[in-house]
């Protein structure tokens, strides 16, 4: 069986302060995997850690303990590197380049051998296809994130690692972006997305690892992680009437059925409630960590 | 290999629409034209003072260009974090800095070749032979020119810009300063001036101009040690330099 794609063990990353005299914890002791074919939410609030943490996956930062494996090797592999598909946070590409060129360079870099139509397929893909010879130096924050996008989708890569990627995307931009994500989750590819747009999280993660200065405070099924064990919603009905809902405490749960039982109401459905993520991040954030 | 020379021609791609480097072209242009006009002014043994004076320009024209062409390369990637997606997917460290390296080289030796032929028609055009060592007396500056493409990466690496420049022209002035003349810096640690002097580069012996000038003849097996001795210590810098990338946390 294969390993996990990405497994991160007892990660902690600390930076020396000016001088050197003291340090300051980013990362401390987080642990956390992204299963095959899963799309995992990295979220937190600015500051948490997140881009630290994705640069240790990424094997651009040395972790000060703890381990980071990509399907079990060590993530500075060149062989598991080139599984790997990365769209950075505000990427900043050189400006004298075209789409193309790019495509070309790093297809190059790749060893793919791609041709020039296959190129031209990706920056269709990602909204691109009249631009493919335009240099980048004319274009917006969000035209610059769909090159990046083009680069990490290029070798159809098996996981990819994605650092606010819809950051400077206006909305209907953000809903593609979304669609290619599940369409790569589709094709089989594993996804590790960071953001703090809880709402695409929410949207479109199986699971959310939730970070706050430096530490991993929850982490498991976007389902288990909204269902509140506290307040549950039951919904019940008399004779031809529309079906009513009341939400109770768990304590007050079975006396409240009873009640209504004994009322003459037949009881439908006992559901818990579910919370957003928004909700779930600000309580496990302490107001969002700050 | 590919990774690298692809990475190299997007590397020279890159410096070729900077504007520093035609500003540099032109400088060395409009000192081979000034070149150009020693016979004007009545000198005698002008073919000597043109080719002095031609290849002093390109050895400075080296040096200009492995600072304009090298300081800011990986300043400026880490700045605009260009080359945390770069390293971060398809090359190593290693390859990063070897395309770097390479893309700068080839147009140093551009610049290089097209410094030596403008300086052959000068001589032509005013009617002086052409001595056979010119081409591998340029060949040694070109490879002086590598190797401090690879200080100006080592400093790079661990210094910024504004300080890369003054350290790589210091290196380059000490480098040529005989055993005697360094120990007369620091006259009080005669012995630990002269084991750094020779720690040290020794870029003197890439300067044959004065005994091309003077027609002197230069044995093959001169050129061929000291391209050997520059290429070496060049491997050695970047090696070096590689090792601090390395070790470096690209934040």
């Amino acid at each position: 069986m294969e390993e996990y794609p990405l497994q991160v063990k007892e990660l902690e990353k600390c930076f020396r302060k000016k001088l050197g005299l003291s340090s300051f914890k980013a990362l401390d002791s987080i642990s956390f995997h992204l299963s095959p074919g899963e799309i995992l939410g990295f979220i937190g609030p600015n500051g948490a850690g997140k881009t630290t943490a994705i640069k240790c996956i990424l094997g651009l930062l040395k972790p000060s303990k703890g381990k980071v494996t990509l399907w079990g090797s060590n993530p500075a592999s060149l062989e598991v590197r080139r599984r790997i598909g990365y769209v950075p946070e505000n990427p900043d590409y050189d400006d004298s380049f075209t789409p193309i060129e790019f495509l070309t360079m790093f297809s190059s870099m790749r060893r793919l051998e791609q041709k020039k139509e296959q190129m031209l397929a990706i920056l269709d893909r990602v909204g691109l296809s009249k631009w493919g010879n335009v240099r980048i130096r004319s274009f917006s924050k969000g035209m610059r994130q769909r090159v990046s996008l083009a680069l990490a989708l290029q070798s159809e890569p098996d996981l990819l690692i994605m650092d606010e990627p819809t950051g400077g995307l206006d909305p209907a931009a953000r809903k593609e972006f979304r669609d290619i994500i599940l369409a790569e989750r589709q094709r089989g590819a594993s996804v590790f997305f960071s953001s703090h747009l809880l709402s695409e999280v929410e949207t479109i993660c199986d699971r959310a690892v939730i970070l706050s200065s430096g530490k991993m405070v929850i982490e498991g099924r976007l389902e288990d992680l909204m269902r509140t064990e506290d307040h549950y919603r039951i919904t019940y009905i008399i004779s031809d009437d529309e079906p009513k809902e009341l939400e109770v405490e768990a304590d007050a749960l079975q006396k409240r059925i009873d009640d209504l039982r004994a009322e003459g109401y037949s009881i439908i459905a006992v559901n818990p409630l579910y919370r957003s993520l928004e909700e779930v991040f600000l309580s496990a954030t302490d107001g969002g960590g700050r | 290999m590919k990774p690298v020379m692809t990475f190299a021609l997007m590397t020279l791609r890159n410096l070729l629409r900077r504007r520093a480097i035609w500003g540099i072209s032109i400088v060395i242009l409009i000192s081979l034209f000034g070149i150009g006009q020693i016979p004007s002014y009545g000198v005698s043994n002008e073919g000597r003072f043109i080719l002095d004076f031609g290849l002093f320009g390109l050895e400075i024209g080296a040096l200009l260009l492995a600072i304009g062409l090298a300081s800011n390369i990986y300043p400026r990637d880490r700045e605009r974090k260009t080359v945390m997606p770069i390293i971060a997917v398809p090359l190593s460290r290693g390859q990063y800095l070897m395309g770097r390296f390479v893309g700068a080289a080839i147009v140093e030796a551009a610049a290089m070749l097209v410094g030596c032929i403008g300086l052959m028609i000068i001589l032509i055009i005013n009617g002086h032979a052409v001595p056979a060592d010119m081409l591998p007396a340029t060949g040694l500056l070109l490879v002086e020119g590598w190797f401090l493409l690879a200080v100006v990466f080592f400093f790079s690496f661990w210094t910024s810009p504004p300080l890369n420049a003054p350290l790589t022209v210091l290196l380059f002035i000490v480098s040529q300063m005989s055993v005697a003349g360094f120990i007369k810096l620091f006259p009080q640690a005669p012995g630990l001036m002269r084991t750094l002097r020779l720690l040290l580069p020794h870029m003197d012996v890439f300067h044959i101009k004065d005994p091309i000038a003077h027609g002197i003849d230069i044995p093959g097996l001169y050129f061929f040690l000291a391209m050997l001795y520059g290429l070496a210590y060049m491997a050695f810098m970047l090696s070096i330099a590689l090792a601090i990338f390395r070790s470096k946390d690209l934040k």
